[in-house]
């Protein structure tokens, strides 16, 4: 499963993570691609999150090392080329949602237009033009959660780190998150999605398949589903689980 | 270091103030209801002391010595005469004034004797002829639960005392008299003294409460997660937390000195931009520590429980109440590491002494120096990665 390496895109050699001995994410080896919309999937506990904040730089690596458009994580050059969503829904709830993009915005030295310009379309993409003045306080969960991913894209990142995105959205909008993502990896923007809705990683050009912080599988959803002569990509992990022993 | 990117982080965490009204109001009015019950409940020196008269002298009213003294101790506000009691009653005046004492009833009674002017009188002679007499005495039966009242009648009555002998009638007066002349504070009165030291310890308790609960909540919601994945660094962070808090403490000092200036016309004798100043680099300073503290506290439970580890020992040992020189010789030295005692003492010396920058550059290089070293720690805490 060799895969040519573009110039942008996100290597990982050796990338192990412990915590007080006990080892959260076990000599991950990884490539990805500029333009590839990735998914990580695997149970609670697999190590997809640890993964992800040692990418963003939030996590420093026990042993091994990886790289974010050529620079060694933590990056610094290129960080307002990234974003990261955390799982959690982080934004401010003491502030409205436009105070929030606008934050975030400023992080990112945007200047006026180009911010007016984006808050406008993300707005527009996570269906919260009307909610745009009220306190995050005041939204739905759902809303909040819409409210943090437009946070995270506000500065039209390259590579996007999303930590289960579509958690607690409707599944008419999470219809159109995917088609938004498609869009996204249509202009060559890279996008890692940990999810732990199967179904959803179909719709992923590469799927990783992570259990007990290590990658138990990796490739394009047909792949995976022959290579285990499965139906669905539950069946598929459940299979290469299996294989792999406890 | 970016200024943007400061600024987004400071108008961020003034702007979630802002929608919080019960918090502002919080800021405002804590500071102002601080200045208000201080000022009125320590402004003062006790009044209306409830005290019985008993007047047992002999000498006709008109040149009696103890009515001489009971009428000038009638236009003291201190004292409140409640009754004169003469022997002309059917029980004793001295167990009736002294019961009322001992039930708690009124604070003290003076007991003049049958013989007191005629005592005086002779006394007096004695001293012009240079011959030995034993003073003229009177007794105040007093009640001493509380050694303030006790010393402020006692002074009250040594007044009124002097009084009537430098009167015109018997022109004595004391051969020595201490003549007090004040470097400073020629009109200063207790809350003069207080209204600086009630700033300071305004400016450190709201900066220290809400920049720990912030960031407490930051790091529990994951919101510096996100904040640490983007260009904003650790070092803007933290300069943008002490941007916010530190004008907030600001906010509050203005509010404190207004207030202190149109209800207890106090008089600022220096520069009041200078007393901002002082108040702004010691609240940068509180929130730098407090911004060190969060990284301790799992919650905001957790979080809180430091307030009263810093409060107590900067309330009882910075000299907001009292001077430190009255703190206890041992734990004295304990006030030279409390930065509220050099914001204070600096905010004092502007305010009363009237010193400018030149004179009280010390405190302020402390402050800073607090200030600098707290952020610099907080921002190297932030760069520590798990």
């Amino acid at each position: 499963m060799t895969r040519e390496l573009e110039p942008h895109s996100i290597h990982l050699k050796k990338l192990t993570k412990d915590f007080d001995g006990l080892t959260a994410v076990s000599n991950l080896d990884m490539s990805i691609s500029k333009g590839t919309l990735y998914g990580l999937i695997g149970p609670n506990g697999s190590g997809k999150t640890t993964t992800i904040k040692m990418l963003v730089g939030l996590l420093k690596a026990t042993s091994g090392e990886a790289t974010i458009l050529g620079e060694k994580v933590p990056i610094k050059k290129n960080i307002a080329k990234i974003s990261y969503m955390p799982q959690e829904t982080a934004v401010y709830s003491e502030l409205t949602v436009h105070e929030n993009l606008e934050m975030f915005a400023g992080l990112y030295s945007m200047d006026k237009e180009s911010f007016a310009r984006r808050e406008n379309e993300l707005l527009s993409m996570t269906d919260l033009d009307e909610r745009k003045d009220s306190l995050v306080s005041q939204l739905s969960g759902g809303m909040r959660h819409r409210t943090s991913l437009a946070c995270s894209l506000i500065h039209d990142p390259e590579i996007m780190f999303l930590d289960e995105p579509t958690v607690g959205v409707d599944p008419e909008l999470r219809v159109g998150f995917w088609k938004y993502f498609s869009d996204l990896k249509a202009k060559g923007k890279t996008i890692i999605i940990t999810t732990h809705y199967m179904d959803e990683a179909n719709r992923c050009d590469i799927v990783g398949m992570m259990r007990m912080g290590r990658l138990i599988a990796e490739g394009t959803p047909k792949e995976l589903l022959k290579s285990t002569n499965t139906p669905d990509l539950e069946s598929a992990f459940l299979a290469f689980a299996k294989r792999t022993g406890p | 270091m970016k200024l943007q990117r400061i600024l987004a982080v400071a108008r961020k965490n003034l702007r979630s103030l802002r929608h919080d009204k019960r918090t502002v109001g919080f800021l405002v009015l804590m500071p102002l209801l601080m200045i208000s019950v201080f000022g009125y409940a320590f402004g003062g020196d006790p009044k209306d002391l409830r005290v019985y008269v008993v007047n047992l002298d002999q000498t006709p009213a008109n040149e009696s010595l103890a009515v001489s003294i009971i009428s000038d101790l009638s236009t003291r506000s201190t004292l409140k005469i409640s009754k004169v009691l003469d022997g002309a009653g059917p029980s004793d005046p001295v167990d009736l004034a002294q019961k009322k004492v001992k039930d708690a009833d009124i604070k003290a009674a003076i007991i003049f004797g049958a013989n007191f002017t005629r005592d005086a009188r002779f006394a007096l002679a004695s001293i012009r002829n240079s011959t030995h007499a034993l003073p003229a005495s009177f007794v105040v039966y007093i009640d001493g639960t509380n050694p303030n009242i006790v010393q402020t009648i006692m002074t009250d009555i040594q007044k009124s005392v002097q009084k009537v002998l430098v009167s015109p009638t018997l022109g004595i007066s004391s051969p020595i008299v201490a003549v007090p002349q004040l470097a400073y504070g020629q009109d200063a009165r207790f809350i003069d003294f207080f209204a600086p030291g009630m700033m300071g310890l305004a400016a450190m308790m709201v900066t220290f409460m809400l920049s720990i609960i912030s960031f407490v909540h930051e790091r529990t919601a994951s919101t510096l997660d996100r904040l640490l994945s983007t260009p904003v660094t650790e070092g803007e962070i933290v300069a943008g937390y002490a941007i916010a808090f530190g004008l907030v403490g600001l906010i509050q000092s203005i509010v404190i000195i207004t207030a202190a200036v149109l209800l207890f016309q106090i008089t600022i004798h220096g520069s009041v931009l200078l007393v901002l100043l002082i108040v702004f680099v010691f609240g940068v300073g509180t929130q730098g520590l407090a911004f060190l503290l969060s990284s301790l506290a799992k919650n905001e439970f957790q979080a809180i429980q430091f307030f009263p580890i810093i409060l107590f020992p900067s309330i009882l040992l910075s000299g907001v109440f009292w001077p430190i020189e009255a703190v206890p010789e041992l734990i004295r030295p304990v006030s030279s590491f409390i930065p509220l005692t050099y914001a204070v003492d600096a905010m004092r010396s502007v305010m009363i002494r009237g010193w400018g920058i030149g004179n009280i550059w010390w405190d302020l290089l402390v402050l800073a120096a607090f200030a600098s070293v707290m952020l610099a720690l907080s921002a190297y805490g932030l760069k520590k990665r798990g």
